[in-house]
């Protein structure tokens, strides 16, 4: 084999004005770096990434006769890229440009920031590391390969449909797999939206309806990802369709199963716990697809091997007790996760007693009973004796800015509450007295303000302090609470009808597991994190998987919609181009089927 | 109140105690405050007004505050705070840094005084002898010697009575 050529290595240490050099000694770390092994040239730039910057990188380039570049400034998240396609312009193979971050040991305010003798000797050692990198690396061969024409999506949510349909009208194939028998996700569980208090079925029917009959787009419900394989402009997924047990085709969603169904269970999904279905049933109205599905961990046939009373009924032979779980395989080119969001269960908050004390409900909950579908059609009444509340209390910021629960703001809770007090007020109980105990109101968005005043308009009283604990009284089960009012300067025994827990938002459950399905990192909180909180905030680490809606964080349903339409914006950026460069390497293990290694 | 006439080294003393440090954390929920059963007896009490009261500099105020000897020790404020503030041990600050001002207060020293001597909380009074004699219990033989070896060590029989000083 030749001796190869010894490579030409040029360094550029970055100042970033003062975040840099005000933190460790450039001169020294311009020393250090001109005796690292392979180094040809160094030099410093007092911004890097400015038009100066580049041009001197640029013009080193040439001059210095450089075959590879190591730059030493900010993230690579932020930057690898500018600093490759400025290599490139002068003739580097970006695989040859190489960003080290040295600011995140000197910048004011970074996690990392410690002190300049520190700050020196990690950043020497990264400028050494990246230069070995550098020295050794060889070329990766790039291929070009034709992406796929098709995505997936996962989650039929509002954030789901609405980057499923973006891309679907610009003439994608879509997949949207949603693992409840009905798309639609929590905003269809809604009834009202605030700011406008719309109602959320009506505003949300026109892209479930869309969704349901769009040319471009297959919904698999009652559906999950098993597994996905490739890269991006080429995954290949497997999915498991769940029987539904009722021929989709046949189905015509009479209902004439359901009414003759002997069994009664719990809705916990759809009725939040507050009302019952059947065990063949259909979830809600405006389910899409309006089909029934049986429950068979509930259905007397597939429990004792009796009944099939639904069979006998179905007007169309719909029912198919043989059906079974069906496994699917398909090829896209990038994969969107909007999984959504779980209100978070309050039980472990015992001093609030949800769980063993029937009048305490969370919002969501409340909800459904605001519902004129819902499970009560509507009508307010207590889950312990089905009486009208006359005191109502809300309790904001339950298992949320909790350093023993969930630290973050979910973001959503003080409009939610306002809006369930306006709806109340206004439509529903308007004589009865609503309190909210809040530590913060944080009504951030546009005519979001307007809303709170509205609601204090209506008479809602609100009290800056929280309860500390609830007390039922075993025979009414009224509830009592002490709160100090710090306007007023006393402590208030407030009794209550009914309390209802604002409770925080939490990433769905399943979301770790798809996580590792998709590769993709979690953050703190155990929602999908994204490539770069602001910059970049839908992208992922795993190119070509991109996250929307409340499975990125808690969000309302006006920042779901941005971000699907973001998601779908960049799905779209990548998948474009007819042709999409990729290491070589991926496509041979891409091309590999499953169990050859 | 002039806040110029206030002092902000009091909080970073009392945040130079470990076991204060996540005072600067506190949002004024309020829960500390309707979980206490002192609150709930004497307004004047007041774990969120105290931690405010602390950070602003009232020195004097909360120092000299007899209400901060009220408490219970139930520990409801810290079980409950959101925001992992450790009110009892914060309080508990406060308390050695008013014992050593001079700020203890007379039953408190009393009560320690006692303890010193019989190793109980209580005095042990004729009646109280005469009463298991006449149930036939054996007499009650109590030393505080033990307890005023441990006391002693952590200086509490300097404290200055603030009754009589
Ligand atoms: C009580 C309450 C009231 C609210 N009121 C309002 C309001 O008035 N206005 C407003 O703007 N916002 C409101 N919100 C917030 C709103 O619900 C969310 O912004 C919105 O639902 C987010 O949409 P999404 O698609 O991201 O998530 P979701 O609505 O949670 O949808 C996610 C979908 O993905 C599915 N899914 C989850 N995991 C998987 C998986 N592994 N595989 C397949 N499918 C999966 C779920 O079944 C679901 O259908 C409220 C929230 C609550 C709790
Ligand atoms: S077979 Fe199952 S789903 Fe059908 S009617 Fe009987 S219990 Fe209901
Ligand atoms: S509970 Fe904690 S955060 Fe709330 S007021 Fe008390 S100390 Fe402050």
């Amino acid at each position: 084999m030749p001796a190869e050529k010894e490579k030409r290595i040029g360094v550029f240490i970055c100042h970033c004005g003062k975040n840099i050099a005000g933190g460790l000694n450039i001169r020294d770390l311009v020393e250090s770096s001109k005796q690292v092994k392979g180094v040809s040239f160094v030099a410093e730039n007092k911004f890097s990434c400015s038009e100066d910057g580049q041009q001197d990188i640029q013009k080193a380039i040439h001059e210095q006769k450089l075959d590879r570049v190591v730059v030493a400034a900010c993230s690579p998240s932020l930057h690898l890229m500018t600093f490759q396609r400025c290599g490139e312009k002068a003739g580097i193979e970006p695989q040859f440009v190489d960003l080290v971050d040295i600011r995140k040991w000197t910048m004011h305010g970074s996690p990392q920031k410690t002190n300049p003798e520190e700050a020196f000797e990690q950043s020497k050692s990264l400028i050494e590391l990246a230069v070995k990198r550098m020295r050794l690396k060889r070329l990766i061969p790039m291929a070009e390969i034709k992406a796929e024409h098709s995505i997936l999506v996962i989650g039929g949510g509002v954030a789901g449909l609405e980057a499923g349909l973006d891309l679907a009208d610009k003439g994608y194939n879509v997949y949207i797999v949603e693992r409840l028998p009905t798309i639609g996700g929590k905003m269809a569980l809604l009834y009202k939206v605030f700011p406008t208090n719309d109602c959320a079925p009506c505003i949300l029917a026109p892209k479930t309806a869309y969704a349901n009959i769009h040319p471009h787009i297959t919904l698999l419900t009652n559906s999950e990802v098993k597994s996905v394989s490739g890269h991006v402009g080429n995954f290949n997924v497997n999915i498991l369709q769940n029987p539904r047990y009722v021929d989709l085709d046949k189905c015509t969603g009479c209902g004439e199963c359901v009414e003759k169904c002997p069994i009664k269970v719990k809705d916990e999904v759809f009725s939040a716990g507050l009302g019952e279905r059947k065990a063949i049933y259909i979830p809600y109205d405006q389910s899409i697809p309006k089909k029934a599905v049986i429950d068979a961990e509930n259905c007397l046939y597939f429990q004792k091997g009796v009944c099939r009373l639904c069979e006998k009924q179905c007007p169309t032979d719909a029912i198919n007790f043989d059906q079974k779980a069906n496994s699917v395989e398909i090829k896209v080119g990038a994969i969107i996760a909007a999984t959504g969001f779980d209100e978070y269960d309050p039980s472990p908050k015992s001093e609030y007693g949800y769980g063993r004390y029937s009048n305490v409900i969370t919002q969501f909950q409340l909800a459904r009973l605001l519902d004129i579908d819902g499970p009560t059609n509507g009508q307010l009444l207590r889950p312990s004796d089905g009486k009208e509340p006359k005191r109502i209390v809300m309790i904001q910021c339950v298992g949320s800015r909790d350093e023993k629960a969930n630290p973050y703001c979910s973001n959503i809770c003080c409009m939610y509450a306002l809006k369930h007090a306006q709806i109340i007020k206004e439509m529903v109980l308007p004589k009865a007295e609503i309190f909210i105990c809040f530590i913060d109101m944080r009504t951030v968005g546009k005519g979001f303000e307007e809303y709170y005043r509205r609601t204090r308009e209506l008479g809602v009283l609100f009290i800056r302090a929280r309860p500390s604990e609830i007390v039922q009284n075993t025979e009414t089960k009224n509830l009592s609470m002490k709160v100090d009012d710090p306007e007023i300067g006393r402590l208030l025994k407030l009794d209550a009808d009914l309390v209802v827990l604002s409770c925080a938002t939490v990433p769905s459950s399943g979301t770790q597991e798809l996580s590792q399905i998709l590769g993709v990192k979690l953050d703190g909180y155990g929602f999908f994190k994204e490539m770069h909180p602001k910059l970049r905030p839908v992208e992922t680490n795993v190119r070509g998987i991109y996250i929307c809606g409340s499975a990125q964080g808690p969000k309302d349903i006006p920042d779901s919609i941005v971000q699907a339409k973001a998601a779908a914006s960049c799905a779209d950026s990548e998948l474009r181009k007819s042709k999409i460069k990729i290491p070589q390497s991926l496509v041979r293990t891409s091309q590999l089927k499953k169990g050859d290694k | 109140m002039k806040l110029s006439e206030l002092g902000p080294e009091f909080k970073t003393e009392v945040m130079s105690h470990k076991e204060a440090e996540g005072l600067n954390l506190c949002f004024a929920c309020g829960t500390c405050t309707a979980g206490c059963p002192i609150h709930e007896i004497f307004y004047e009490y007041d774990p969120r007004k105290l931690a405010k009261m602390v950070k602003l500099g009232m020195r004097e105020e909360v120092l000299a505050s007899p209400y901060i000897w009220y408490c219970t020790t139930c520990r409801n404020c810290e079980q409950r705070c959101p925001q992992n503030v450790k009110f009892f041990d914060i309080l508990n600050v406060l308390k050695n840094m008013a014992a050593k001002e001079g700020y203890a207060p007379h039953s408190w020293i009393e009560q320690t005084k006692q303890i010193m001597k019989n190793g109980i909380i209580f005095s042990i009074t004729e009646e109280l002898k005469e009463k298991r004699r006449a149930l036939s219990l054996p007499a009650l033989k109590y030393n505080g010697e033990r307890a005023k070896k441990i006391l002693k060590l952590t200086g509490i029989d300097k404290v200055k009575d603030q009754g009589k000083a």
